[in-house]
């Protein structure tokens, strides 16, 4: 049995509410379509990963030799996204479904003066005004924030989805 | 019994028409029928023999509605049989794939070897079995099963010409994906499931579909737009469709319902075979590895596609019910290549087809939509005139270079874009649907 974590130390709880309240905020603007400002919460060298499962227990682990839901090395392919999303010209984002996550469950895995590694308990809910339909999609996801000039900011996240048949369009702000 | 069949397909060749119903989409009848005559009578794809990379390993797949286990026994062959247990039917594997000295059923016990033999009826001794229980306990055979060149397939009907038959002449085309490893190819680990809920043939006419990519995927090219600027995602590599809707193009009908599409190719350095294309070249000859370097899109009837355009992909598609449908995309790569090519194959891939992409969203989405559109009855279509005009019979300058001898063919400027890749299709559906029917009458 693994060693239980020193929930004690000041400098961790003070970890643990900056995550916490960082994670809740990013969600916030996903859901509100604040694509500028969830933008700028994410570093420009922010690695964002949503992995695929290989087998019914076995998560793909590797970005190079396996296949991704979406992998990006750095923020700039997100920027397609959020372009796309705007352009009001892809049938699966008009009308744009509407998003509401809960993050939960923040624990801080490690962390030191400019660095936070956190697993958070992921459930979005989403719908469909045009289809008239719901899905949800959950999993766990793990941020890693980095405290920079602007502050803490996000330099990797990575969403584990635990039901991967998926529905007919999954993007960022269900993620 | 005829206005089963009749009026869903109008196929006139002298008059230039062909249309198909909407009511193919939509009534619960046909779909049933589907389910009898089209897959339990035809050869459906399974996996890849690379699926199970050694002795004992077992994968379980599905034919329409009907779930399959193809299994290696301890030498190493291939075996296909229902994926029931013979005692209550419980499915006896449980995981899309596994390795296993035998397989025991979960509910009752019994055992089976990889070879589909039934090793063990637990208990049997103590059972007090009546002579009608016999002694066949195997699992049920597949009537048919066969491989060509790593792909599988199965077939709920003995009824069927051989595969190779039926694979005809789209084999060439085939093998131009086929063969692009000199090992042999096989899926990236992991895989993408989705479900829409719309019909099974919405996914099989988009396959071979490119009048659709202008329009559907127009958010698609403006990001392609903004990329040739500099930003986004430059690690997708992705293709300039400016120029390749300058290309040239065209399409191939084969027997048994399958067909191809093509278009030249004008950024080859953008395919990730392309580092490798010396030894591609030595291999299979200077025509061949063009031909892989071209776009090319197979829809081999009924539910498997390979698109070899954005970046390489098979996918089948599963009808769940007249309007739902489960559809799997897998990575195809060839065997042992370089990790740098893999990593630019998996961002080209996962740029476009997945539905957390940035193409397949669009199109699935609007499967559904025109779900709806059927079920307002619109009655006759016209998304199977495209290019008709063009329609030669037997080959044509293309088809010889490659060495095929299709039905017909088109070629032209890529703007036909050639929806009649569909006609060979549901001439086979109709025939299928409308087969069975006679041998229902003569049994009757």
């Amino acid at each position: 049995m693994r060693e239980l974590p020193d929930f004690g130390a000041a400098s961790r709880r003070e970890a643990l509410a900056i995550a916490t309240e960082l994670i809740a905020y990013e969600a916030a603007l996903l859901d509100e379509r604040r694509w500028d400002e969830w933008l700028a919460l994410l570093l420009p060298d922010c690695e964002y990963w949503v992995p695929t499962w290989i087998a019914e227990d076995e998560l793909a682990s590797d970005p190079r030799r396996h296949l991704s839901h979406i992998y990006y090395a750095t923020r700039a392919p997100l920027e397609d996204r959020i372009a796309r999303i705007r352009s009001g010209r892809a049938a699966a984002v008009v009308p744009l479904r509407r998003s509401a996550h809960v993050m939960s469950n923040t624990l801080i895995e490690s962390c030191g003066p400019d660095r936070i590694d956190t697993r958070s308990a992921m459930l979005c809910h989403n719908y469909d005004p045009h289809g008239e339909t719901v899905d949800v999609l959950f999993g766990w996801t793990r941020h890693t924030l980095r405290l920079g000039e602007p502050g803490w900011r996000i330099a990797r996240k990575k969403t584990v989805l635990l039901n991967d048949t998926m529905p007919s369009s999954v993007d960022i702000y269900s993620l | 019994m005829a206005d089963f069949l009749d009026p869903w397909v109008d196929d006139r060749p002298a008059d230039g028409v062909f249309r198909v119903h909407s009511r193919i989409y939509t009534d619960p009848g046909l779909f049933e029928r589907e389910q009898r005559c089209v897959f339990g009578r035809t050869w459906v794809f399974l996996g890849l023999e690379s699926q199970l990379p050694g002795p004992r390993r077992w994968l379980s797949t599905r034919i329409g509605s009907v779930r399959v286990l193809v299994t290696r026994d301890g030498e190493g062959r291939l075996h296909a049989h229902l994926n029931a247990c013979r005692h209550k039917g419980a499915m006896l594997a449980r995981r899309e794939t596994g390795e296993a000295r035998q397989l025991v059923c979960p509910y009752h016990g019994w055992v089976y070897d990889l070879a589909g033999k039934c090793t063990s009826v637990k208990d049997e001794r103590t059972g007090n079995y009546a002579a009608g229980f016999g002694d066949d306990h195997d699992l049920v055979a597949l009537p048919r099963f066969a491989t060509y060149k790593g792909l599988m397939f199965g077939s709920l009907s003995a009824e069927v010409p051989p595969l190779e038959t039926v694979l005809g002449d789209i084999r060439p085309l085939l093998d131009l994906a086929l063969e692009q490893g000199p090992d042999g190819m096989e899926f990236v680990p992991g895989r993408i499931v989705f479900r829409y809920r719309a019909n099974w043939k919405l996914q099989l006419e988009n396959g071979t579909d490119f009048y659709h990519l202008t329009s559907t995927h127009a958010a698609f090219m403006d990001v392609m737009n903004q990329r040739r600027q500099g930003a986004g995602n430059q690690e997708a590599r992705q293709f300039d469709w400016h120029k390749r809707l300058q290309q040239r193009a065209g399409t191939f009908h084969f027997e048994h319902g399958h067909a191809a599409v093509w278009m030249d190719q004008a950024e080859a350095e953008k395919r990730p075979i392309y580092p490798a294309i010396d030894e591609i070249r030595r291999r299979v000859g200077d025509v061949r590895a063009d031909w892989m370097l071209k776009v090319r899109g197979i829809s081999l009837f009924p539910n498997l596609q390979i698109a070899d355009g954005a970046s390489l992909t098979l996918r089948t598609f599963h009808p769940l019910a007249v309007d739902l449908t489960e559809v799997r995309y897998y990575c195809l790569a060839p065997v042992g290549e370089a990790e740098a090519l893999r990593a630019w194959r998996l961002r080209q891939f996962e740029d476009f087809f997945n539905v957390s992409g940035l193409a397949t969203p669009d199109d699935v989405v609007i499967y559904e939509d025109c779900q709806q559109g059927f079920a307002t009855s619109p009655g006759w279509l016209q998304g199977t005139a495209r290019g008709h005009g063009l329609l030669r019979e037997g080959g044509n300058e293309a088809a010889e270079e490659l060495g095929v001898r299709p039905l017909a063919t088109v070629i032209g400027d890529f703007r036909v874009q050639n929806e009649t890749t569909l006609h060979p299709a549901y001439r086979e559906w109709r025939r299928l649907m409308g087969a069975a029917e006679e041998r229902e009458a003569d049994h009757a």
